[in-house]
């Protein structure tokens, strides 16, 4: 991580429990300011209780949460003020509709009134601003939740799960508006998912939990070459087993996957060169040669899975 | 270490909270009960002195005594509680079922704005019903001396200072029955659990009336202060504060600070 960007949010060594069942461990979470930092991690792996705790709604066992540099437990009421949230399911009033239920907020906030219609036209929801928010759909509820969000113009924005319940439409609308408050506003946002191809597409940042822990945090080009080290080189050939005994020293890594098959961890371009040489040297047939990215889902699969253990 | 952002005093805070709040009452059964509620013990009475009254008022005699005194008694020992009971576990509800507290106490306010907003509408409602009640007692009495001139209504009348020092003795009085229900609805963050117990106080305090300790049992308290009504001659009410009601407010103190502390040290798991 860059060092020198100042951080917008930082938790130190924040460890918390329900009860005497332990949820966060040493969780150290830094996000730049600028930023998209993917929360990422599996449900139930502490997301939301850290997000809970970045606004104040726990209190931690031990460690601290610095919002803007500043002691999050020493100046909640102030530095939420810089701060807009969506945690989980948005908390909507059923009887209200959805102008109220924003308006409700843009109150208790003390935010200007023409704020109101601005969010409710970032979302698109100025059409149905007049209807209950019972009758909403789950897309649209997601949505008022985050008008509510922005209301305040805040610089740092906090969205647990915000696709949650939308169609493959409102998802992609949902990634455009975020990078859009990034880029043209200038927002940070740590937004929390348990999936990462819909991290991958916005975020700048990632930061992956499992059990509680930070088992990886680093820009989304750390975690590509995390990913590219974990490159696997496919040969196909004839008889794999000969291949590897002709050629111990260079195939010493290779396992065997099927009758013709060799799967070897990839390690340069000159090393596929010489693999790919010495087998048609020995005379053996090259039927095939491919490298085998895995997908940013395996390496976020092998990152929890390795925690898990 | 002071972040140089602005920070809203707490009386800001307060006012910002109480104005959301508000908004939110819109169209709710916690609003409709404040303004209708008052309404049911004079409908009842007006009904009983439209039809039997005949049989209630002595020919010439001040009937506003009987139906004043007839009236508070209705609304004070069941109706007065129930309307406390459900107040509180309304306005507290609105918050629960839109599991608003995660995004309430997320927000650049202080719990204490947070807890003296609802406790602040609470005060309002209960006091706008209760003064409702009142407009409407008397204004019934007005039109029964209209519809059944025979009882004798328009031709006798009733102070109203007695009146209005009983309506400041019913409000206090109820005081104590809030404060308990206003933090069993924080500390249970459900609608059944303080409507439970608010029905276990008011079936207890009437089965208890005749226990010489009942006037320390807040439920009770609207019903024991009905003995400061005296209808000889006229109807009269004493200024000073009846020892129900000294304990009404104490349990109302007590409980606020339970309350409050319960809020204040509340993690929003949920």
């Amino acid at each position: 991580m860059n060092p020198t960007a100042p951080l917008l949010l930082e938790t130190r060594n924040l460890h918390f429990r329900f009860g005497s069942r332990p949820i966060l461990h040493e969780v150290s979470l830094q996000v730049e300011a600028g930023s998209i930092y993917g929360f990422l991690g599996p449900n139930g792996a502490g997301k939301s209780t850290t997000m809970r705790l970045l606004l104040g709604l726990l209190r931690p066992a031990s460690g601290s949460v610095h919002l803007f540099g500043h002691d999050l437990g020493r100046h909640r009421v102030a530095l939420l003020n810089r701060v807009g949230a969506l945690i989980e399911n948005p908390s909507l009033y059923d009887h209200l509709t959805g102008r109220e239920n924003v308006e409700a907020t843009r109150r208790l906030r003390g935010v200007p009134a023409h704020r109101t219609a601005e969010v409710l036209a970032l979302v698109g929801l100025t059409d149905n601003a007049h209807r209950p928010a019972r009758e909403y759909s789950l897309g649209m509820r997601q949505r008022l939740g985050l008008a509510i969000a922005l209301l305040s113009d805040p610089d740092l924005l906090l969205l647990d799960e915000p696709t949650n319940g939308l169609d493959p439409n409102g998802i992609m609308e949902m990634r455009e508006l975020l990078q859009r408050l990034r880029q043209e506003h200038g927002k940070t946002i740590l937004v929390s998912s348990h999936l990462i191809h819909e991290i991958e597409k916005v975020a700048t940042h990632v930061g992956v939990i499992q059990q509680g822990r930070l088992v990886f945090q680093g820009s989304l080009p750390d975690l590509q070459r995390l990913q590219t080290g974990r490159g696997r080189l496919v040969l196909e050939t004839q008889d794999a087993d000969t291949c590897r005994n002709l050629l111990p020293g260079l195939l010493a890594g290779a396992t065997v996957a099927g009758p013709g098959t060799l799967r070897l961890p990839w390690l340069s371009q000159e090393h596929t060169a010489e693999v790919a040489a010495a087998l048609v040297a020995a005379g053996q047939p090259l039927y095939g040669l491919r490298l085998e990215q895995p997908s940013l889902e395996d390496t976020f699969l092998h990152l929890t899975e390795e925690a898990a253990r | 270490m002071n972040p140089a952002y602005p920070l809203p005093g707490p009386l800001t805070q307060l006012r910002h909270t109480l104005a959301a709040d508000t908004l939110k009452l819109k169209r709710t059964a916690a609003l409709w009960l404040a303004l209708g509620g008052g309404a049911l013990p004079v409908l009842l009475n007006f009904l009983i002195f439209y039809f039997k009254g005949r049989y209630l008022v002595k020919a010439g005699d001040n009937p506003w005594l009987q139906y004043v005194g007839m009236s508070w008694q209705t609304a004070s020992v069941l109706l007065l509680p129930m309307f406390v009971v459900l107040l509180t576990g309304l306005v507290v509800n609105l918050e629960n079922r839109a599991s608003g507290w995660k995004h309430l106490l997320a927000q650049p306010v202080g719990r204490g704005a947070v807890f003296g907003s609802k406790l602040l509408l609470l005060l309002a409602l209960n006091a706008v019903a209760q003064v409702l009640y009142v407009g409407l007692l008397l204004a019934a009495g007005h039109l029964l001396g209209a519809v059944r001139p025979g009882l004798g209504f328009q031709s006798h009348s009733i102070e109203l200072l007695p009146v209005l020092r009983m309506l400041g003795h019913s409000y206090l009085a109820s005081l104590g029955i809030l404060g308990v229900q206003y933090a069993a609805a924080l500390i249970f963050r459900s609608f059944v659990g303080p409507l439970a117990l608010g029905i276990g106080g008011i079936v207890s305090a009437l089965t208890l009336l005749r226990w010489e300790y009942i006037h320390l049992v807040p439920y009770a308290a609207p019903t024991v202060v009905l003995r400061l009504m005296k209808f000889d001659p006229g109807l009269t009410v004493p200024a000073a504060l009846a020892p129900a009601e000294w304990h009404s407010l104490l349990w109302f103190g007590v409980s606020l600070v339970a309350g409050y502390v319960v809020l204040l040290r509340r993690n929003v798991s949920q």
